[in-house]
């Protein structure tokens, strides 16, 4: 076996022709600050939802990567998302987790900012500046691009990054499944509760891998499900309508996002679901049937993990949830979680839904804690010098994915594995390496979007 | 040195005496320790700053009216 001599991050660690990729981009903390630059500081991040934020002044201290940002709505009612770090020697101008305030001051030398961060207050301006500083040079520093989409609010630090619904490409049906209506109405989505978080002992890339679509890992559910963890009390979820769908992986390749789903045939009718509690079940029993009734795509699809590039978990159903992986080193972890209910349930609705979310995902959450093991003990198991010199393999369903996809009318985009009768690939996770470590290689946007290039040519 | 004043409990309509000798009435307190929102009733340094809103800085205000 090869010594490694190399420090950092060089092209064959992410060998997809082999279908084998390096444990040094897990392990390696030369490849974790490359990444935090090559990645993170340019691409499309999850910063919270405007439920959380409703009133000016509200704000929401989240993160964007290693960097403490502030989600805010300011006195104009405009969202912005922040640095969370003063102009002056980058103390923390916010240091609470939420609320409203007019102004967000540091705590070291009193430099204070407006909503729209603006700098309004610099002790000693006239006597110790000569009213000679500019304060319209010091603002706090804002993020490059926001977008807002039904709800979910996205920061990128990178002006020449694609708009975010662009960098979602054809994902988007999918991330629409969690933030649509459980009845079909568009954007109905609203926070429950608080955001849980929490540190776990492995890099952000684990976690990220298992919610692109891990199917295979289904064993180690195993207790849950024999437990009757699910709104049933049954398995951990409700399956049986999956008893007659097309199980899918769906990738999109020049995107880096990937997901499993679930295809309906046509005409199929709502199955019983959330029978631990009559008035719950004929909730949703409703819900089903009004969604069948509109149309599009969706009416026909069941959303299930998935992940957008590079660190946003998706699970639209059973439970409905958004999870970020936050890095903070090589070897850590944060984990932020935010459970989703439909703004206008009855209170039995979402009260029932609290308790089976936290039973199901969390640090708490019977499901969330076999993920972990896994993780933390891969992660460990992969530092050592010699452990580091072995791959690992993703070759599973290698050249069975199909482009133009479609099931009984239904045409589902990007590179599909019908996993119905193979029940694994290992497609998605190729699909997440490849925009790795095309990030980690490309030196600018331009060589990133690749799609606009091809679409140029065609025009040609 | 006089006794610092914890601007934390100044309520909107407070008079506070500067440290120029400047009178100033709150308007509004964002209680963060550090600032106040006031308007100027009088300063003999700056006549042409009465009338106007300002942030106050917490060392600044050197005692409150009663």
């Amino acid at each position: 076996m090869p010594m490694n001599g190399t420090r950092g991050y060089h092209p064959g660690l992410v060998d997809l022709a082999s279908g084998q990729i390096s444990r040094e981009i897990f392990v390696n903390e030369d490849i974790y600050a490359q990444e935090q630059e090559r990645v993170f500081a340019r691409s499309w991040l999850f910063v919270g939802h405007e439920s959380q934020i409703p009133n000016p002044g509200d704000f929401f201290a989240s993160r964007m990567g290693e960097e403490s940002v502030i989600l805010c709505r300011d006195r104009a009612g405009k969202v912005h998302v922040f640095l969370n770090s003063c102009r002056h020697r980058g103390m923390k101008v916010c240091r609470y987790d939420d609320g409203n305030t007019t102004v967000f001051t540091c705590p070291y030398h009193g430099w204070s900012f407006g909503t729209d961060g603006a700098l309004v207050g610099v002790p000693f301006f006239r006597e110790a500046y000569h009213s000679e500083l500019d304060k319209s040079k010091w603002s706090l520093v804002e993020v490059a691009q926001l977008c807002c989409y039904k709800g979910t609010v996205w920061a990128n630090w990178d002006a020449s990054a694609p708009p975010f619904l662009e960098h979602l490409g054809e994902f988007r049906r999918f991330l629409d499944l969690i933030l649509d209506g459980w009845d079909g109405r568009e954007g109905q989505a609203e926070l429950l509760g608080g955001v849980q978080k929490w540190i776990i002992p492995c890099n952000w890339k684990f976690p990220a891998e298992n919610f692109s679509g891990d199917t295979y890992h289904n064993i180690s559910h195993r207790s849950v499900d024999l437990v009757g963890a699910g709104p049933s009390g049954r398995s951990r979820r409700d399956y049986s309508e999956l008893n007659v769908a097309r199980k899918l992986h769906v990738a999109i390749p020049d995107r880096g996002h990937q997901t499993i789903t679930y295809v309906l045939p046509k005409d199929h009718q709502p199955q019983p679901a959330y029978q631990n509690s009559p008035e719950v079940a004929e909730y949703f029993r409703h819900c089903e049937e009004e969604r069948r009734k509109r149309p599009g795509a969706n009416s026909r699809m069941i959303g299930a993990p998935g992940e957008i590039f590079p660190n946003v978990a998706l699970l639209p159903r059973q439970p409905r949830t958004l999870a970020v992986w936050h890095p903070i080193n090589a070897h850590q972890t944060e984990v932020w979680r935010f459970f989703f209910v439909d703004r206008d349930a009855p209170r039995v609705v979402k009260n029932f839904l609290r308790d089976y979310y936290i039973r199901y995902s969390g640090p708490a959450g019977m499901t969330e804690q076999d993920d972990m093991e896994n993780w933390n003990y891969a992660h460990s198991a992969s530092r050592g010098v010699i452990a580091r010199r072995y791959p690992y393999t993703y070759e599973m369903g290698m050249g069975h994915a199909v482009e133009n996809y479609e099931f009984e009318g239904l045409r589902v985009p990007g590179r599909v594995v019908d996993l119905t009768k193979a029940q694994a690939s290992e497609e998605p996770m190729r699909n997440l390496y490849r925009r790795w470590a095309q990030f980690m290689e490309a030196d600018s946007w331009d060589d990133l979007m690749t799609w606009r290039h091809e679409a140029a040519r065609a025009a040609e | 040195m006089s006794d610092a004043v914890n601007i934390r409990t100044l309520a909107p309509g407070t008079r506070v005496i500067l440290a120029n000798g400047a009178e100033a009435e709150i308007v509004s307190n964002p209680n963060d320790g550090v600032w106040l929102f006031g308007r100027y009733l009088s300063s003999v340094d700056d006549p042409g700053v009465v009338g106007v809103e300002e942030m106050i800085f917490a060392q600044d205000v050197v005692e409150v009216r009663p």
